[in-house]
C-alpha cells in the first residue's frame, strides 16, 4: 500500500496495477482523520443554492448559515435574493421548546420582506434532534403565503454530501411540474448539474440555442423557480454532475417519461459530445450538421490558444482531487487533451461505479483514492511527484506548501472553465501556476557567510541552492 | 424602525466552536477536534483557510445517525485514537458542536474514560470545551476555551513564582497583531507567558518541510506556570464576562487587569502604562518615537478625517477600540454594531460615542438600514459587509475576522501605536479615495 497513515482506510487507496478489488467507497468517514467531506446539509445548499430568486433559510443555529453565506461562485444573469444569507438563528431556547414556532413568524416575515416565488427551507443537525416537524410547517406556510415553501431534509448528521444531494432533488421534483409551459421549439432539453460557477453555463447554452435547442430549464445555475417549474415540459435531460443530480434525472424519467443522458461541458471532447449527444437523441439531421459546424468552428478557434499553454505543461503530473466523481473523470480527458499524466485522482463522494470508471480509464501507477485527508494527499503529493493539484481551497494552501501548483476546480473558482473558450481558461490556469517563477525562488537562502548552523560546524560556505520542493 | 427580525438576514458573527479553534490553534503542537457531524469541521476549515491562507486541519468525530441516537463516545474515542496516530499531538483542545451538547454527551467523561483505557493517550493533554452553536457567538466560543485552557492546565507550585506577567489575548486579532504585541514585550525585557500564540502557527513560512501541525504557539509548560506568574493582564476584556485571567485571580490570587485592545493612543497608554506599573520599568525608547510617529500621523490626518460619519461593526473589542480611535481624530462613529448579545458592550459604547445608534445582536440587515439612513462616508468592519456597503455605495474598509476576499488578513496589523498609525493611514486613504471616485 503507497501510503498508510489510519487503520480501516486501506481499503480507500489503491494504486492502479496491483490489486484488482473494488474501492471501498460510499461508508461513513473515519472519526478523526480529517476527511475533505462536508455534511449533508452542505450537500443540499450547494444543489440548491445557485437558484438565484429563491429565498434560501437555513432552520438551525447561526453557524450553518454563516458559513454557507455566499460561498459558491455560481454567478447570476439577474435576481441576487440567493446571495443573502437567511436563518432562523436558533438560541438556546428554541432547542428546549422547539423551533417550529419561529419557523412559522420567520417564513412569513421573509416572505412579506423579499416576496420570493418559493422558499427552501433547509433542516440542520439541531432540528433532526429536537424533532421539529419541519414538513407540516413548510405545508401550512405554502397555504398561508401562496407560495411553494419546500422542506429540504438536511439533517447534517444523516449521511455524506450524497445524502444532501438526494434531499435537494426531492426539493427540486417538488417544484418540478407546478407550471404549465409548451416549449418553442421542438427540440427542448433541460441541463442538470450545471450551476454556472463563474459563469460556466453563459459559455454552454449558447451553442444549443445556436443549434435550435431550447434549455427550457438549467438545475441550477442562474436558474429562476418559475423555469424549473416547468422543467417538465423538456423531452431530454442533460446531466453533468452526475453525483447531485441522476437521481433526479431517474425520477424525472419515472414520472415524466423524460430520458437523461450524462454529459459533461470540461474540455473540447466532452463539450464535442454532449452536443452531439442532444443532437443524436433528436435524431436530425439538421441538428447533427449544425453541431459539427459550431464544433469545427470553435475548435478551430481555441487550439491555437490551447496549444500555446500546452507546449508548456504537457508531461506534467498531475493530481485530482475532487466533491464528485464526474468532474474528476472530466478532469482525466482534459489532463489528456493538455498531454497530462494524472499520478492522483480521488474523489469526496465517489460510489463503486464510478471508481470502476475512473480505473478503466486512468494509467497504471495512478493512485486512485476516496474520501482523502490531508496527511494523506501529501504524503501521495510528495510520493507521486506531482507538479499539480487540482482541487479546492481547503487543499490549496497544503499544495502551495509542499511547493506544489494549484488550480482550483471547485465552488469558489472565479474564472470560467466551461465550453470552449473554457478550456483556453483552464489551460492558461494551470500554464500560469506550473511555470510560475515563485517556485524557481530558493526556499533556503545563501548566505556569503554560512548559515548559523553551518558556522557552528564548520567555517565553509556550503552550497545551498535548493531545488524547488517538487522537483 | 422595524422591530427586531425573528429571523437572522446576513449574520454578524459566527458560532461558538470557531472561536475555539483561534484559541487551540495558539497552543504549541496541539489539534482540536469538533465532537459533532463531520459538516461543522469541514466548513469551519474552509472559513478559517479563506482567511489565514494556511492550511487548516482540524479533526470530527464524525458523527453519523447511529452516533446520534446512541451517544458519540465510541466515535469520539475513535477520533481521539486516529488524532493521536496521525498528527502525535501533544495536547487535543476538543470542543463540542450543537449536536454533540443536545444529545447530552459528557464529553470530560468519556475523554477519562479515554485516558484509562488508551495507553496512547498517556502523554497527551486534553483539554474540552462546551460550545454549544446555539448558546452564544464565536466571541464567547473564543473565551471559553481559552478560560478552559488555563483551568486545565494553569498549576501552583509552592515557592516557584517565577515573576512573570501573563499576557492574556482576550478576543481575536491577527497573527501580525500578536507579532507585535511578542516583540513590544521581548524589547521590554519582561518575562511573560503569552496565550494564545497564533502569531506563527496561523501564518507559517515557506520552509522545506511541512510539519503535521504548524510549528509555534504557547508551549503547555508555560500555560500550566500561569499559576505562578504575579500578575495578568488580559489584552481585549473591556467588556467581557469573568474569564480565564478572572480564574486564576480567584483561583490563585494573581491580580488580573482586563483591558481594552490597544486601538487608538489612549488604548494603547493603557497598556503600555499598565505594564511599567506591573515591572516597574519604563517602556523602551523606540516604543515612544513609535508613539510620537502615531500621534504625528493623527495630527496630519486630522482635516482629512474630520466629522467623518462612520458605521463601525464587528466583534465586541475591535469594534471598541476602532471607535475610540475614531473619535479621538475628530471622526463620528454614527452606528457602532456587533453581531453577539452583549450588555456591558452598549454601555461602553455609548460612553465612547454618545449619540450614536449602538446596536448589539445586529444582523447586516439591520446595519444597512441604518446605514442607509444616517448619511455613512465610511463602514469599517469584517468583509461580510460587502454586500451592505456595495448596496448603501458607501467604501468598505475590510478589518478583523472573516477576510476573505482580500489579501493579507493575516498580516493585518491593527494594534499597539504602529498598528494604530497604519489604521489611520488606511482609513484617510479610504476617505480620499471614495471623495476622488465620487462613489460615495
Amino acid at each position: 500500500m503507497i501510503v498508510k497513515i489510519f487503520e480501516g482506510r486501506e481499503g480507500h487507496i489503491q494504486q492502479k496495477g496491483d490489486e484488482c478489488l473494488p474501492l471501498s467507497c460510499s461508508n461513513d468517514s473515519l472519526a478523526g482523520a480529517v476527511s475533505q467531506r462536508a455534511c449533508v446539509y452542505s450537500g443540499a445548499r450547494v444543489v440548491l443554492n445557485p437558484i438565484t430568486d429563491a429565498l434560501h433559510l437555513v432552520h438551525g443555529p447561526i453557524g450553518c448559515a454563516a458559513y454557507t453565506w455566499d460561498i459558491r461562485g455560481a454567478a447570476s444573469s439577474g435576481p441576487d435574493l440567493y446571495r443573502n444569507s437567511f436563518s432562523t438563528d436558533m438560541l438556546e431556547l428554541d432547542v428546549v421548546f422547539g423551533g417550529e414556532k419561529k419557523l412559522a413568524l420567520a417564513l412569513r416575515e421573509l416572505a412579506e420582506r423579499f416576496h420570493p416565488p418559493a422558499i427552501f427551507v433547509y433542516s440542520t443537525c439541531i432540528v433532526g434532534i429536537i424533532g421539529d416537524d419541519l414538513g407540516t410547517v413548510c405545508k401550512k406556510a405554502s397555504e398561508e403565503l401562496g407560495i411553494p415553501v419546500l422542506p429540504v431534509k438536511s439533517e447534517g448528521f444523516r449521511g455524506n454530501k450524497n445524502e444532501g444531494y438526494k434531499a435537494a432533488c426531492n426539493a427540486l421534483f417538488e417544484l418540478i411540474g407546478t407550471r404549465d409551459y409548451t416549449p418553442a421549439s421542438r427540440y427542448s432539453i433541460n441541463l442538470l448539474g450545471e450551476y454556472n460557477v463563474a459563469g460556466d453555463v453563459w459559455s454552454v447554452k449558447p451553442f444549443f440555442e445556436e443549434m435550435g435547442i431550447e434549455v427550457v430549464a438549467t438545475l441550477t445555475g442562474d436558474a429562476r423557480v418559475a423555469e424549473i417549474q416547468r422543467a417538465h415540459t423538456a423531452r431530454l435531460n442533460l446531466v453533468q454532475c452526475s453525483g447531485s443530480m441522476t437521481y433526479l434525472a431517474k425520477k424525472l424519467e419515472e414520472k415524466y417519461g423524460i430520458p437523461y443522458r450524462r454529459i459533461s461541458f470540461f474540455g473540447l471532447q466532452d463539450m464535442s459530445s454532449a452536443l452531439r449527444t442532444a443532437a443524436e437523441f433528436f435524431d436530425s439531421q439538421e441538428l447533427k450538421e449544425k453541431a459539427e459546424e459550431i464544433i469545427l468552428r470553435e475548435t478551430a478557434r481555441v487550439i491555437p490558444q490551447i496549444e500555446r499553454h500546452r507546449a508548456r505543461i504537457s508531461g506534467k503530473k498531475a493530481a485530482i482531487y475532487m466533491g464528485g466523481a464526474a468532474k474528476a473523470v472530466s478532469l482525466v480527458r482534459a489532463f489528456q487533451e493538455l498531454g497530462m499524466d494524472v499520478v492522483i485522482i480521488g474523489t469526496q463522494t465517489g460510489d463503486r461505479d464510478d471508481y470502476e470508471k475512473i480505473a478503466y480509464i486512468v494509467k497504471d501507477g495512478t493512485v486512485i483514492i476516496d474520501d482523502a485527508n490531508p496527511l494523506e494527499l501529501k504524503e501521495l503529493l510528495i510520493k507521486q511527484g506531482a507538479d499539480l493539484l487540482v482541487a479546492g481551497v481547503k487543499e490549496r494552501f497544503l499544495a502551495y506548501k509542499l511547493g506544489i501548483a494549484f488550480c482550483d476546480f471547485n465552488h469558489d473558482r472565479t474564472t470560467s472553465f466551461e465550453g470552449f473558450a473554457g478550456m483556453v481558461n483552464f489551460a492558461r490556469e494551470v500554464d500560469i501556476t506550473i511555470n510560475s517563477p515563485v517556485w524557481q525562488l530558493p526556499v533556503k537562502r545563501q548566505s556569503p557567510i554560512g548559515s548559523r548552523s553551518d558556522l557552528a560546524v564548520c567555517a565553509g560556505v556550503e552550497n545551498v541552492i535548493q531545488e524547488p520542493c517538487h522537483s | 424602525m422595524l422591530s427586531k427580525s425573528l429571523a437572522t438576514v446576513n449574520p454578524c458573527s459566527m458560532c461558538m466552536p470557531m472561536g475555539s479553534v483561534l484559541v487551540f490553534r495558539g497552543i504549541e503542537n496541539c489539534m482540536t477536534l469538533f465532537h459533532g457531524s463531520q459538516g461543522c469541521s469541514t466548513y469551519m476549515r474552509l472559513y478559517l483557510a479563506h482567511h489565514f491562507r494556511e492550511p487548516v486541519d482540524i479533526a470530527s468525530s464524525a458523527l453519523s445517525e447511529k452516533g446520534a441516537v446512541y451517544g458519540g463516545a465510541a466515535n469520539l474515542k475513535q477520533g481521539l485514537r486516529n488524532v493521536i496516530k496521525g498528527y502525535s499531538p501533544k495536547a487535543i483542545g476538543i470542543a463540542t458542536t450543537c449536536l454533540a451538547e443536545t444529545i447530552g454527551d459528557d464529553v470530560p467523561q468519556i475523554v477519562r474514560e479515554f485516558q484509562a483505557e488508551e495507553p496512547l493517550a498517556k502523554d497527551v493533554t486534553f483539554i474540552s470545551v462546551s460550545t454549544p452553536s446555539y448558546a452564544a457567538s464565536h466571541e464567547v466560543g473564543y473565551r471559553v476555551a481559552l478560560k478552559s485552557l488555563v483551568q486545565t492546565l494553569a498549576k501552583r507550585s509552592d515557592g516557584k513564582a517565577n515573576g512573570r506577567i501573563n499576557i492574556l489575548v482576550g478576543s481575536i486579532v491577527s497573527p501580525a497583531d500578536v507579532r507585535y504585541l511578542k516583540r513590544l514585550l521581548d524589547d521590554w525585557g519582561m518575562g511573560y507567558v503569552l496565550l494564545p500564540d497564533i502569531s506563527e502557527t496561523f501564518d507559517a513560512p515557506l520552509t522545506e518541510d511541512l510539519p503535521r501541525i504548524p510549528l509555534g504557539g504557547t508551549p503547555l509548560d508555560d500555560i500550566r506556570d500561569c499559576a505562578n506568574s504575579k500578575a495578568t493582564v488580559t489584552i481585549g476584556g473591556l467588556v467581557q464576562e469573568p474569564g480565564a485571567g478572572d480564574f486564576l485571580k480567584k483561583e490563585f490570587e494573581i491580580p488580573h487587569t482586563p483591558l481594552p485592545l490597544p486601538i487608538g493612543l489612549e488604548f494603547c497608554d493603557r497598556l503600555v502604562g499598565c505594564l511599567e506599573e506591573l515591572t516597574g520599568e519604563a517602556m523602551p525608547e523606540c516604543y515612544e518615537r513609535e508613539r510620537g510617529r502615531l500621534l504625528d500621523t493623527m495630527v496630519d490626518a486630522h482635516k482629512i478625517v474630520a466629522d467623518a460619519r462612520t458605521a463601525v461593526f464587528g466583534d465586541t473589542e475591535m469594534v471598541l477600540g476602532l471607535t475610540r480611535l475614531m473619535t479621538e481624530l475628530g471622526m463620528r462613529p454614527q452606528i457602532i454594531a456587533t453581531g453577539a448579545i452583549n450588555p456591558c458592550f452598549a454601555e461602553a459604547a455609548t460612553q465612547l460615542a454618545p449619540g450614536s445608534r449602538i446596536m448589539t445582536g445586529a444582523d447586516y440587515s439591520e446595519i444597512a438600514q441604518e446605514v442607509s439612513t444616517r448619511e455613512i462616508e465610511l463602514m469599517v468592519g469584517p468583509f461580510t459587509g460587502r454586500q451592505t456597503a456595495k448596496k448603501e455605495k458607501v467604501p468598505l474598509q475590510r478589518v478583523g475576522l472573516p477576510s476573505h476576499d482580500r489579501f493579507g488578513a493575516s498580516h493585518q496589523l491593527l494594534l499597539g501605536y504602529e498598528g494604530t498609525m497604519h489604521l489611520v493611514d488606511c482609513l484617510a486613504n479610504a476617505l480620499i479615495e471614495s471623495k476622488e471616485s465620487g462613489s460615495a
